[in-house]
């Protein structure tokens, strides 16, 4: 008991004396998953309007392919991009393994299908009426689309922040392409890996106690948009 | 006065069916209509003979298996037809749809720029002043219908397609509805409405087509 009380505290010095080791593991989860949400997003949420008011041969298959691909576990999703990327591989020449470009690659991966469904159904709930008005009250396609974003506004952030709380907290996809090199690739999630394989557990509960913090964060702002979403919807 | 005048606009061959195989269903039969600039137009037929559809179709909110569009006797491209058809015709819908925000910020939507003056103007002309920064969802079903109709005078199409615009309003709301109707006419806006509520739409009408079996027939003045 002493043993853990101890290093919870250890942690918790860890954390506030600003120990540069475990802020720049943090630093690198963040700048990782935010580069990899922003990059899937604007791809993402097209596919989800597409997928949502357009009637092409396919669709429905489509829909089914990327709600099947939210269950694909990190580790494959690591497993598949490692063989890809590795020098054997079709991608091998472009020397991305063990990179943070291959960790970012990996996280857009994990993301996309969350974004694409959950954009999708955030599109749906509009229903085709505001579609047709948009597009009725705009004199062209770009505005009309800028309209219903906004209108969705609460939905899309909803999958933005699905996305990130996903990616954030994956460990086998980035353990695997980006190789837990220090101050390069070695993340949150990772470090808490190998810092509990080598039974240093100080620094593993304090990144746990970010990852934690993060999510309750994340799950506060989510209840937040969807309560502002609503109300603004009259309910 | 609208943006586009025109001595005629033609709508022709047009073809609509939905679904496939057995399943296949014509509701649009190689059908034409006429338009002419500030004429009102009365579209009856029976539930589901296709009045919607028709003017989803003319508004190209919904693809027509064909259609040819004729501006001032000139025909037009399909390229330029859509385009056409983007700029200078609105449908409404019998319930129209009010985005997220107050009734100013839905104003602002059928605007390219942002104009106050123009947003100010067009509240008091649907006489919903006092509702400008109600939330636009939260209005009733008559102010919903004019707030539409204030979008659409703030667009300035060349041509306006009602769809049952006077349904579920009481004879005080449709009077209202009815003067605004006028007020477009004298704009020279063309204006098609669908309705089964004759009474109230004679004063603006001048002439009235049945859609029946997918064909539109005019009727005869009495």
């Amino acid at each position: 008991m002493d043993s853990l009380s101890n290093t919870i505290i250890e942690a918790l010095t860890l954390l506030f004396n600003g120990n540069a080791e475990l802020w720049t593991i943090i630093g690198i989860s963040f700048q990782i998953s935010s580069t990899a949400i922003l990059i899937a997003s604007v791809p993402a949420v097209l596919i989800g309007f597409t997928l949502a008011y357009s009637n092409f041969f396919g669709r429905r298959l489509l829909i089914s392919v990327f709600n099947t691909l939210l269950a694909v576990p990190a580790v494959v999703v690591g497993l598949t991009l490692y063989i890809l990327l590795s020098r054997q591989g079709p991608l091998g020449e472009w020397h991305l393994l063990f990179t943070q470009t291959a960790m970012v690659l990996g996280q857009i991966t994990l993301s996309f299908p969350i974004l694409v469904a959950m954009s999708h159904s955030a599109f749906q709930s509009a229903e085709m009426r505001a579609w047709d008005t948009a597009r009725t009250l705009s004199n062209n396609s770009i505005s009309a689309f800028v309209i219903m974003l906004r209108e969705v506004r609460f939905g899309l952030l909803g999958a933005l922040l699905a996305g990130y709380g996903r990616i954030i907290a994956e460990v086998g996809a980035s353990m695997m392409l980006g190789g837990n090199i220090l101050h390069y690739t070695r993340n949150i999630p990772t470090a808490i890996a190998l810092e509990t394989s080598k039974g240093e557990f100080a620094q593993g509960i304090a990144l746990g106690i970010i990852l934690v913090l993060m999510a309750f964060l994340l799950t506060m702002i989510l209840h937040y948009i969807q309560g502002r979403g609503m109300l603004a919807h009259g309910r | 006065m609208v943006d586009k005048p025109f001595n005629s606009l033609e709508f022709s061959h047009i073809k609509k069916s939905f679904g496939r195989g057995r399943q296949n269903k014509r509701i649009l039969k190689d059908t034409h209509i006429h338009l002419k600039q500030g004429e009102c137009t009365l579209l009856s037929g029976k539930n589901g003979s296709g009045k919607s559809t028709l003017m989803r179709t003319l508004a190209g909110l919904i693809k027509a298996d064909s259609i040819a569009i004729s501006f001032n006797e000139q025909l037009l491209d399909n390229k330029k037809a859509y385009s056409f058809i983007r700029q200078h015709v609105m449908y409404l819908y019998q319930e129209p749809y009010m985005f997220d925000g107050s009734v100013r910020r839905n104003l602002g939507y059928a605007l390219v720029r942002k104009n106050t003056d123009k947003i100010k103007q067009a509240l008091k002309w649907a006489d919903l002043e006092h509702r400008e920064d109600t939330e636009a969802k939260c209005l009733s079903g008559g102010e919903k219908q004019r707030l539409a109709l204030a979008q659409a005078w703030l667009k300035q199409p060349s041509v306006l397609l009602l769809d049952e615009p006077t349904a579920n309003m009481d004879k005080h709301a449709k009077i209202r509805t009815g003067k605004l109707f006028a007020e477009f006419k004298q704009r020279g806006t063309t204006l098609l409405i669908a309705s089964h509520d004759l009474d109230h739409l004679l004063q603006v009408m001048d002439r009235r087509l049945i859609l029946e079996n997918g064909k539109l027939l005019e009727v005869e003045k009495e």
